[in-house]
């Protein structure tokens, strides 16, 4: 097993000073709860009960989670289908499908500090959203301030978040579409914050020694490039903030990756060469929208987690310079 | 399931139940497969409702339901109250990202649970929610799969983490499971690094 990794004596300062603010309900200041929110979800340990309501469907899922010294433990357990688990223990997780005798193993390596959640370009983020303040709500018996992020446009999605009021934890999150609705929320039904949690409660449930293992696929190999390939038509708010080469598994050719980023919604670019086997058109995959097509010779696809319009649009606009 | 519950229901889904009422509901939910089963079922006919879906036989869904429902929107975008708007200064945006960080396990392992049956390795169906009259394309090939993974590990590499991000990783991850090198553990090897091998 992998050490999991530790956060930086500076990161944690960081985290314990904006964890130490105070909480007024009085200050609507939506600045001031992400900072919070930011801090809490660094810092809090919780266990409880999670609605997720998505496409028509409501599913519900025990989690206990744990940070100590900078290593997440966490366990979550679908209550509904097939009983999966997800296990983590610092940056090693193991999904958990008992019903098929399987555990799945992947390294998450780059989340849940506060640094890795913090826009790394120099992108002026902001200019295509705006954040405020709706209104004081309740979620799983909690007070809380409701935050809400808005697109200008369409080729975004816009989030709503409802803050706890006491420790600034993110009780319920909505993905929202152009149109106000939800695509998708979750919401804790119930929820203890900051209480001991026991080992037991953070373990397994299944002997997984008869199980089979599965390891994530290598990573992909990657390595810097220029390419004179670019997109005459980003969607406002757009920028390239990513530029590199890679190998697919099973591919021996390389594959350029572009990555387009507003701030908070990102879409990558892919340019192949061939276009043997490639698909044309739109995919989707959860909250993911893909779009391909084939220009000059090449096969572009555009993915990222933003509305069918905005994938299409940009992989239209890919060319040679 | 009494009328009670049903009228508490349909009062949840159009965000109309006192909070503490809510509260209760949302508790039962979390211990009653039954009960969310029946607010899912309400929230579909919410969005028959809205016209998001067409569908045989709509009219008299309304006809039953008009009395409980009505055509608003699951929440309305106007309710962010524009004297509070602010224009977002860099970090925010970052930071609001930390949310989806706390949940992604949850997005992560529901992907898994909810979509089995709409597999990239099947024909994609265009998402019927939609405005859009796309072409249905062809299967999703093993090239798009890695495009979404490699997508995945990108965003979070770059520090903007997506929401989706995690949830189509592991999405993909139990998809290409008979695909993936196999790690022989017994009961001796319980603490050590695993051995990865490949599967015949």
């Amino acid at each position: 097993m992998k050490s999991p990794r530790i956060q930086s004596p500076a990161c944690l300062l960081l985290i314990a000073l904006l964890a130490a603010q105070p909480a007024l309900a009085s200050d609507k200041d939506p600045a001031v709860w992400l900072q919070r929110m930011g801090a809490a979800v660094q810092s809090t340990n919780y266990e409880g009960t999670v609605l997720r309501i998505r496409g028509g469907k409501v599913e519900a899922l025990k989690v206990a989670h744990t940070v100590s010294d900078g290593v997440i433990r966490e366990k979550v357990v679908a209550q509904d289908g097939n009983g999966l688990e997800i296990i983590r223990n610092g940056n090693e997780v193991h999904c958990i499908l008992p019903d098929r005798k399987t555990v799945l193993v992947e390294e998450w390596d780059d989340q849940s500090t506060l640094f890795s959640t913090l826009p790394s370009s120099d992108i002026r983020f902001g200019a295509e959203y705006d954040v405020g303040y709706v209104r004081e709500d309740r979620v799983a018996g909690r007070k809380t301030m409701m935050i809400a992020i808005r697109p200008h446009d369409d080729y975004r999605y816009g989030h709503r978040i409802w803050l706890d009021i006491e420790t600034g934890f993110p009780l319920q999150t909505q993905l929202i579409a152009g149109d106000g609705t939800a695509i998708e929320q979750v919401k804790f039904a119930e929820i203890t914050l900051n209480a001991e949690i026991h080992a037991s409660a953070l373990a397994p449930s299944y002997v997984t020694d008869s199980f089979q293992w599965f390891d994530r696929p290598t990573r992909h190999e990657s390595r810097s490039v220029e390419t004179n390939w670019v997109s005459d038509s980003l969607p406002k708010g757009f920028q390239a903030v990513s530029l590199h080469e890679e190998q697919m598994p099973g591919n021996d050719e390389f594959v350029t990756h572009i990555l387009y980023s507003d701030g908070l919604a990102n879409v990558s670019v892919f340019i192949a060469d061939t276009v043997a086997e490639s698909v044309q058109g739109p995919s989707r995959v959860a909250g993911s929208n893909s779009f391909s097509v084939v220009s000059d010779g090449h096969s572009i696809t555009a993915v990222g987690e933003v509305p069918a319009v905005t994938v299409e649009q940009i992989a239209r606009s890919m060319r040679l310079r | 399931m009494n009328d009670a519950i049903r009228m508490q229901i349909s009062a949840f889904v159009d965000g109309e139940l006192p909070d503490n009422e809510a509260d209760l509901l949302l508790r039962r939910m979390g211990q009653d497969a039954e009960l969310r089963q029946k607010v899912a079922e309400y929230l579909a006919i919410g969005r028959i409702m809205r016209g998001e879906t067409s569908v045989p036989g709509v009219d008299r869904v309304h006809e039953r339901v008009s009395a409980v429902l009505d055509d608003k929107p699951f929440e309305s975008p106007d309710d962010v109250q524009p004297e509070t708007r602010r224009p977002a200064i860099r970090p925010l945006l970052g930071i609001a990202v930390a949310a989806s960080v706390a949940l992604l396990a949850i997005f992560g392992l529901q992907q898994m649970t909810v979509d089995t049956g709409d597999t990239a390795t099947t024909p994609v169906v265009a998402d019927a929610d939609s405005a859009t009259t796309y072409t249905v394309p062809q299967p999703v090939n093993n090239q798009l799969r890695e495009y979404y993974r490699s997508h995945g590990a990108m965003t979070n590499e770059n520090g903007a983490n997506g929401i989706n991000t995690r949830l189509v990783t592991l999405r993909l991850e139990e998809e290409v499971l008979e695909g993936s090198s196999v790690i022989e553990k017994d009961a001796d090897e319980q603490t050590e690094e695993p051995v990865t091998t490949q599967q015949p």
